[in-house]
C-alpha cells in the first residue's frame, strides 16, 4: 500500500528501513524519500508519524517539532533568485 | 511594496478580516492560490436550524463585492511560499509584500487514510467531491462511496445527495495504523452522539439523536443491520469496512467486509460494490507550514486538530506581528473563522492608531467569537472546548 | 456528469470555450477549473507516475496535494484542480512520454 503518494513509497518500505536501522524519522525520510515529493509532504507527513509510531518510542508532539523551512511551496529557481532569497536563510 | 497588513488566505477568515481593517482605513493586501476567493466557504450549502439555507457562495458573493469597494489589494492565483523577518511575504512569482502585520489565515488540509489502491484515478478527498458538486457543478462520480464516518463526510453525503449523485454507502475505514479509532464501530456510536442537536442537515441531527440513546449505544453495534441503516435514503454502515479499492485506469468497485465491533475484521466473505469514485474522509488539520518556518512556536492539541501555532486571546503567535484566524487556530465552522477574522482586524487597525476605543471594540470582537462558537452547527471534534482550554492554558504559562 | 439543476443553488449562466487534452477538442465552461472540465467529459486521468507509471487523478481537489499536474500552453505541472479553462487552452498529461523527453 502507498504512503507517499507523490514519491510513490509504499508502507513496506517504510517498514524496512525502519528493520534497516533508520532510527528517526529524518533518516526514514532521506532513505525512502517518502515525504520528500512535491506536495512537500502535506499529503503523508501525518501518515508517516502515524506510521513510525509502533516501531519508535518517540511521541508525535516531537516528531513534528520546528520542521518545516521556506520555501514551504514548490518555486521555481528563477523566481528563488528574483526574490533575492534562498532556502538556507 | 509596503502594505499596513498582509493577509494569506482569502477563505471567511482572511476575507473578515480585510473587510474590518479596510474599513478603519488600513492598507491591506489579501493573498490566495486560488483564481476566486473565499476558500472552504464557496463550497459550504446546509439548512440553517431556525432560519434559510446557508449559502456559502452568496456570502463569498458579498464580501468580495465589499472588499473591491474598500481597495483591498487582491493577489490571486498567487502562492505564498515563506515570511521572512519584519515581515517580507514571499510570492511565487518572484514579488515580495512587506508589512508589519501579517495574518496567516490559510485554513485546514484533509489527513489521509491510506487504503490499498487509494491512488486510482476516482478516489479522492471527500472534500474534493464537495468543491467538484457544489462549486463546478460537476459529479464526482455516478455511484458514489463514502469511507470514513464524521460531522464532514454526513455533510457532504447530504451534498452529493442534493446534487443527485447515487451514494451507494458510507463505510468505515479498514483498521489499521492509519484509521485508528474511526475504524470502531463502538467509537463511531459514541462519536455520532456527539454531533450537535442543531445539526445542518436532517442526517446528522438523527444520527445526534440515536446516539445519545444508551441503549443504541450499548447494544445499537452488535445489532446494527447487516445492510446498513438507512439515513436520507443513504446507507450507513457501521459495521462494514472497505478494504480494498480496485481498477486499472480509475475506480471500478470497492471490497467491503463485515468488521466485529471493535473494528477487526471478521472471517466472512468479501463482497464487491460497482463504484466509479471513492471518497476518504480521514478528518481535517490545521496548515501551519508557514507561521511554524517563520519561527512561530507550536503546540499539539489534538482537539483542535494537530500541531497548530500557540497564540494569544488576541490570535497573535509568538512572533510579534504574525497573526493566525480561522482553521489556523484550529478546526471549526465558517462562522468561528468570520469573527475571528474580524478580531484580528480589529486589533490591528487598533495597534495602527486607525481607530481609537480600542478595550472595548476588542472585548465585543472577542464576544462575537465565542457567540459563534457556541451556537455552531458542526462541532469537528467532540472535544473541542476542552482542546480550547488547554490552549489557553498554554498561552497564559507562555506569557 | 454535469448538474444541470440544483435543488437549491443557482443554475450557472456560463459561456462555453473549447480546450484541448492531449490533442482531442472538448467543450468546457468559462469559469471552471481544468479538472472540473476534465472529469466533465468524463476523463479521470490527469497524469502518470514518474516511477511507477501508475495514473493518477484529482485528489484533493483544492492545491494542496500535486497530484493533479498537468502541462497548460507548454506551462509544466500546473495544478488542474484550482486552474480555470480558457478557450483555445491546450492542456497536457504528463509522465506518459516521460522517457522520450
Ligand atoms: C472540505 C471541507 C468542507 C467543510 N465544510 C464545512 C461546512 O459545511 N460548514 C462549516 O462551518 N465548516 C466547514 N468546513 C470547515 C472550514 O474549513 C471552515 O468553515 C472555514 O472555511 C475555514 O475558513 P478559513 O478562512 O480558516 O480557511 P479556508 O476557507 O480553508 O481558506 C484558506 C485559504 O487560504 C488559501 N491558502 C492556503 N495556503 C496558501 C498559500 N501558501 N498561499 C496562498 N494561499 C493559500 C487557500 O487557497 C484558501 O483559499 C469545511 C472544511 C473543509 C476542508
Ligand atoms: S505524498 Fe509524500 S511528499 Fe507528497
Ligand atoms: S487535486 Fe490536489 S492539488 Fe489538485
Amino acid at each position: 500500500m502507498i504512503i507517499c503518494r507523490c514519491e510513490e513509497v509504499l508502507l513496506r518500505d517504510i517498514i524496512t528501513s525502519i528493520e534497516n536501522g533508520a532510527e528517526t524519522l529524518k533518516a526514514i525520510k532521506m532513505e525512502t524519500r517518502a515525504g520528500m515529493g512535491i506536495c512537500q509532504g502535506r499529503t503523508c507527513r501525518v501518515l508517516l508519524e502515524q506510521a513510525i509510531a509502533p516501531y519508535t518510542d518517540i511521541t508525535i508532539q516531537e516528531t513534528n517539532n520546528i520542521m518545516y523551512k521556506n520555501p514551504v511551496r514548490p518555486i521555481s529557481l528563477a523566481n528563488l533568485s528574483r526574490s533575492g532569497k534562498d532556502s538556507s536563510q | 511594496m509596503k502594505y499596513d497588513l498582509v493577509i494569506i488566505g482569502a477563505g471567511p477568515a482572511g476575507m473578515c478580516a480585510a473587510i474590518q481593517a479596510a474599513s478603519n482605513g488600513a492598507r491591506v493586501a489579501l493573498v490566495d492560490e486560488n483564481p476566486v476567493p473565499g476558500g472552504k466557504l464557496r463550497g459550504q450549502v446546509y439548512k440553517e436550524p431556525k432560519s434559510d439555507w446557508w449559502i456559502g457562495e452568496k456570502i463569498v458573493r458579498s464580501m468580495e463585492s465589499k472588499i473591491k469597494q474598500l481597495g483591498v489589494t487582491c493577489f490571486l492565483e498567487r502562492e505564498v511560499w515563506g515570511i521572512y523577518p519584519k515581515w517580507k511575504v514571499m510570492l511565487n512569482n518572484g514579488e515580495q509584500l512587506e508589512s508589519d502585520f501579517v495574518l496567516i489565515a490559510t485554513g485546514a488540509a484533509e489527513k489521509a487514510i491510506p487504503i490499498p489502491g487509494w491512488t486510482t484515478p476516482g478516489v479522492m478527498a471527500i472534500g474534493a467531491a464537495q468543491v467538484l458538486a457544489n462549486i463546478q457543478r460537476v459529479k464526482p462520480g455516478n455511484r458514489v462511496a463514502i469511507i470514513g464516518i464524521d460531522a464532514l463526510s454526513l455533510t457532504i453525503a447530504y451534498d452529493l445527495k442534493m446534487a443527485g449523485v447515487n451514494v451507494v454507502g458510507i463505510y468505515l475505514p479498514p483498521l489499521n495504523a492509519f484509521s485508528l479509532e474511526k475504524s470502531n464501530p463502538l467509537k463511531m456510536i459514541a462519536y455520532l452522539s456527539s454531533l450537535s442537536h442543531l445539526a445542518p442537515n436532517p442526517m446528522l441531527k438523527l444520527l445526534g439523536k440515536l446516539g445519545q440513546i444508551e441503549s443504541v449505544q450499548k447494544l445499537g453495534v452488535n445489532y446494527y443491520p447487516p445492510f446498513g441503516m438507512k439515513v436520507w435514503g443513504i446507507p450507513l454502515h457501521l459495521r462494514k469496512a472497505v478494504v480494498e479499492i480496485i481498477g486499472n485506469e480509475a475506480v471500478e468497485e470497492i471490497v467491503v467486509a463485515a468488521v466485529d465491533q471493535n473494528g477487526q475484521l471478521g472471517r466472512k466473505q468479501e463482497k464487491r460494490i460497482p463504484v466509479d469514485c471513492a471518497c476518504i474522509s480521514g478528518g481535517l488539520y490545521p496548515l501551519v507550514e508557514l507561521a511554524n518556518a517563520a519561527g512561530c512556536e507550536s503546540v499539539y492539541i489534538e482537539e483542535l486538530g494537530g500541531h497548530i501555532p500557540l497564540y494569544n486571546e488576541e490570535l497573535e503567535t509568538t512572533q510579534s506581528g504574525i497573526f493566525v484566524a480561522g482553521n489556523s487556530t484550529g478546526i471549526e465552522g465558517a462562522k468561528v473563522a468570520m469573527a475571528q477574522g474580524e478580531l484580528v482586524g480589529t486589533v490591528i487597525s487598533i495597534r495602527l492608531g486607525f481607530v481609537e476605543g480600542g478595550p472595548e471594540l476588542i472585548k465585543k470582537a472577542k464576544e462575537k467569537v465565542n457567540l459563534e462558537r457556541e451556537n455552531a452547527v458542526i462541532k469537528f471534534h467532540p472535544g473541542l472546548e476542552n482542546g480550547r482550554a488547554k490552549l489557553e492554558r498554554l498561552s497564559r504559562i507562555r506569557e | 456528469m454535469r448538474i444541470k439543476k440544483h435543488p437549491i443553488l443557482e443554475s450557472l449562466e456560463r459561456k462555453e470555450v473549447q480546450i484541448t487534452y492531449n490533442g482531442k477538442s472538448y467543450l468546457a465552461f468559462e469559469g471552471e477549473t481544468i479538472a472540473a472540465a476534465l472529469l466533465a467529459n468524463q476523463i479521470r486521468i490527469l497524469r502518470y507516475t514518474e516511477k511507477g507509471k501508475a495514473p493518477r487523478g484529482i485528489y484533493c481537489g483544492i492545491g494542496h496535494c500535486y497530484e493533479c499536474r498537468v502541462t497548460v500552453d507548454d506551462e509544466r505541472s500546473v495544478r488542474a484542480c484550482i486552474t480555470r479553462v480558457k478557450d483555445q487552452m491546450k492542456i497536457i498529461s504528463q509522465g506518459i512520454d516521460a522517457d522520450e523527453i
